[in-house]
């Protein structure tokens, strides 16, 4: 824990002083990263955020229907997606898949003695390992939260359009009218934790791998479900300080 | 050549402490309850290239990590041009890594450049060098090594004994006043190795470089040392066994060197448990 902690004042320490230093981090290594964290993550976000759009809608719209409240299809999809699901599910996509790379890249490069050659040559792992995948992270976790949140929407409107056989122009009226600035800004803002608290453990984990092949894969495990649980915990944390 | 930009302090330093580079007093490093190293003491001067021997998992490389800071022994002293690193921080340590090279056992090549952009790392990263002429380096170090026109391919693609040589080139990149090198020739041909053993000899004879060299290879350790240290394993683990200039070393009686140096299977280095411990062990009541 207490590790994890300085790993986070290192992090800040070298994003906040690093360039004074001309020691800022390499453009290229976090466009590198951008591409591999976010930009390759794209389409199984797009995927999953479609589905949960489907699904939310075709439940809401047997329930609300019964009650009586069939319009109000869209408010639900788009308020729950921007306030809920969007960032939650986008976050468990990037554990599945950005997390658990990075745990097992840095890990590798641990047990094969990399980390100590670059310790060696006077390079310091965080600033040149840790950092450029951070940025990374911050930048792609609510970008791409932005973009399931669109895919959820398509989801919803897609059980309205097709099965329900509902107007377009009222789908996209009344999800955008439903949903307020805040609801979008307090998703991204959840997003924007998560991708802290994802990055910063899978690479604390990482780089503290001990015992060969093996001892990488257990802490690949163990940053996933760490990762999984930290989210989930500051989800419902953040859900009640704001609502 | 010296990029870096204290060296003449460090001369000065190393007037004042009598020209030794290295002096390890009393170091003892243990792993749970083993002693891997148990009260080594030996100096290392300046132009020197001291040979480190010993047999497979006597502590060699386990000593090497010390003498580079990477590891705090359990106790005792390392002082790097009167430094005592064992007292210092990351931080502290890092101006005095500048000036040392390290080839790992393993290559320790990033494995996620190019052969290329594993020799300019140390440069871009530690050096004002200018970019155009860090291409220039990198390419003078290969064709140290005889790799000339490797530069663009990743270390998964090269053989075990190209990596050997790419990480000594990436060791040398700084013109380190001290290097590290950890079985440099295993996994090399003769040839290879010859090659290997002159670009030691011409940085360490011409240009004053220190070398600490863990080796195997008794034809080189000859080839190259100036004084020569035998681990000892068994029930000598943790101990200097024989020390000496190669002079020395060749009519050093101790039958265990001997074994060691003519690499005889029948000696006095233990291998196997005795006769009755082997059928306890085999039996389980041992
Ligand atoms: N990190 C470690 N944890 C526990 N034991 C270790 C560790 N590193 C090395 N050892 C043990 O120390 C001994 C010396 O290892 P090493 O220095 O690698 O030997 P070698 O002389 O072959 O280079 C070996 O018996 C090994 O099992
Ligand atoms: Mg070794």
């Amino acid at each position: 824990m207490n590790a994890y902690f300085r790993l986070n004042v290192e992090i800040l320490f070298w994003l906040i002083i690093g360039p004074f230093q001309r020691q800022g981090p390499k453009v290229a290594e976090v466009f590198r990263q951008i591409v591999r964290i976010g930009v390759e993550g794209l389409p199984m976000s797009a995927m999953t955020a479609l589905t949960v759009g489907l699904t939310l809608a075709m439940q809401a719209s047997r329930k609300l229907t019964e009650l009586g409240a069939g319009m109000y299809v869209p408010d639900m999809v788009s308020v729950s997606m921007m306030r809920e699901l969007g960032p939650l599910m986008t976050s468990i996509i990037i554990i599945g898949r950005s997390g658990s790379a990075v745990t097992a890249e840095l890990g590798t490069m641990r047990v094969s003695e990399e980390i100590e050659a670059l310790r060696v040559m006077a390079i310091k792992p965080v600033k040149f390992l840790v950092v450029p995948r951070f940025i990374a992270m911050m930048i792609m976790g609510p970008l791409l939260t932005v973009f399931s949140n669109y895919f959820g929407l398509v989801g919803g409107w897609i059980v309205w359009k097709l099965i329900q056989g509902k107007g377009t122009a009222i789908y996209i009226t009344r999800s955008l009218e439903s949903a307020t600035a805040g609801d979008l800004y307090s998703g991204l803002f959840k997003s924007a934790v998560f991708a802290w608290l994802v990055v910063t453990i899978s690479c604390h984990v990482g780089l503290n791998v001990k015992g060969g092949a093996e001892g990488v894969g257990r802490a690949t495990t163990r940053s996933v479900v760490l990762a999984l649980v930290a989210v989930f915990i500051s989800n419902a944390t953040l859900t009640y300080l704001f609502f | 050549m010296t990029l870096d930009s204290d060296s003449s302090k460090s001369a000065l330093h190393d007037r004042e402490s009598k020209d030794v580079v290295i002096e390890v007093k009393d170091l003892v490093v243990r792993f749970g309850d083993r002693t891997i190293l148990d009260g080594i003491n030996f100096k290392v001067h300046k132009g020197d290239t001291m040979i480190i021997m010993g047999g497979s998992g006597c502590g060699k490389s386990t000593l090497l990590r010390q003498l580079i800071g990477s590891t705090v022994p359990d106790s005792g002293e390392i002082r790097l041009y009167g430094f005592d690193i064992t007292r210092m921080s990351e931080k502290e340590l890092d101006p005095l890594r500048k000036r040392f090279g390290m080839l790992f056992q393993s290559g320790a090549l990033l494995q996620s450049l190019t052969i290329g952009e594993n020799i300019s790392l140390p440069l871009l990263e530690n050096s004002k060098v200018d970019p155009a002429i860090v291409d220039l380096i990198v390419k003078m170090k290969l064709e140290l090594v005889g790799l000339t026109g490797f530069e663009n391919l990743k270390p998964a693609e090269i053989s075990g004994g190209m990596k050997k040589r790419v990480a000594l080139a990436r060791a040398l990149a700084l013109d380190p006043d001290l290097l590290f090198s950890d079985e440099p020739t295993a996994g090399l041909d003769p040839v290879m190795t010859a090659v290997v053993d002159k670009l030691t000899c011409d940085l360490t004879r011409k240009l004053g470089m220190t070398a600490v060299v863990v080796t195997h290879d008794m034809t080189s350790a000859f080839r190259i040392g100036t004084y020569m240290i035998m681990l000892g394993s068994g029930p000598h683990q943790g101990k200097i066994i024989a020390e000496g200039t190669p002079e020395e070393i060749k009519k050093n009686p101790d039958p265990m060197l001997r074994q060691f140096i003519n690499g005889e299977a029948d000696g006095p280095i233990p291998l196997k448990l005795s006769q009755d411990d082997y059928f306890k062990h085999l039996l389980g009541s041992g």
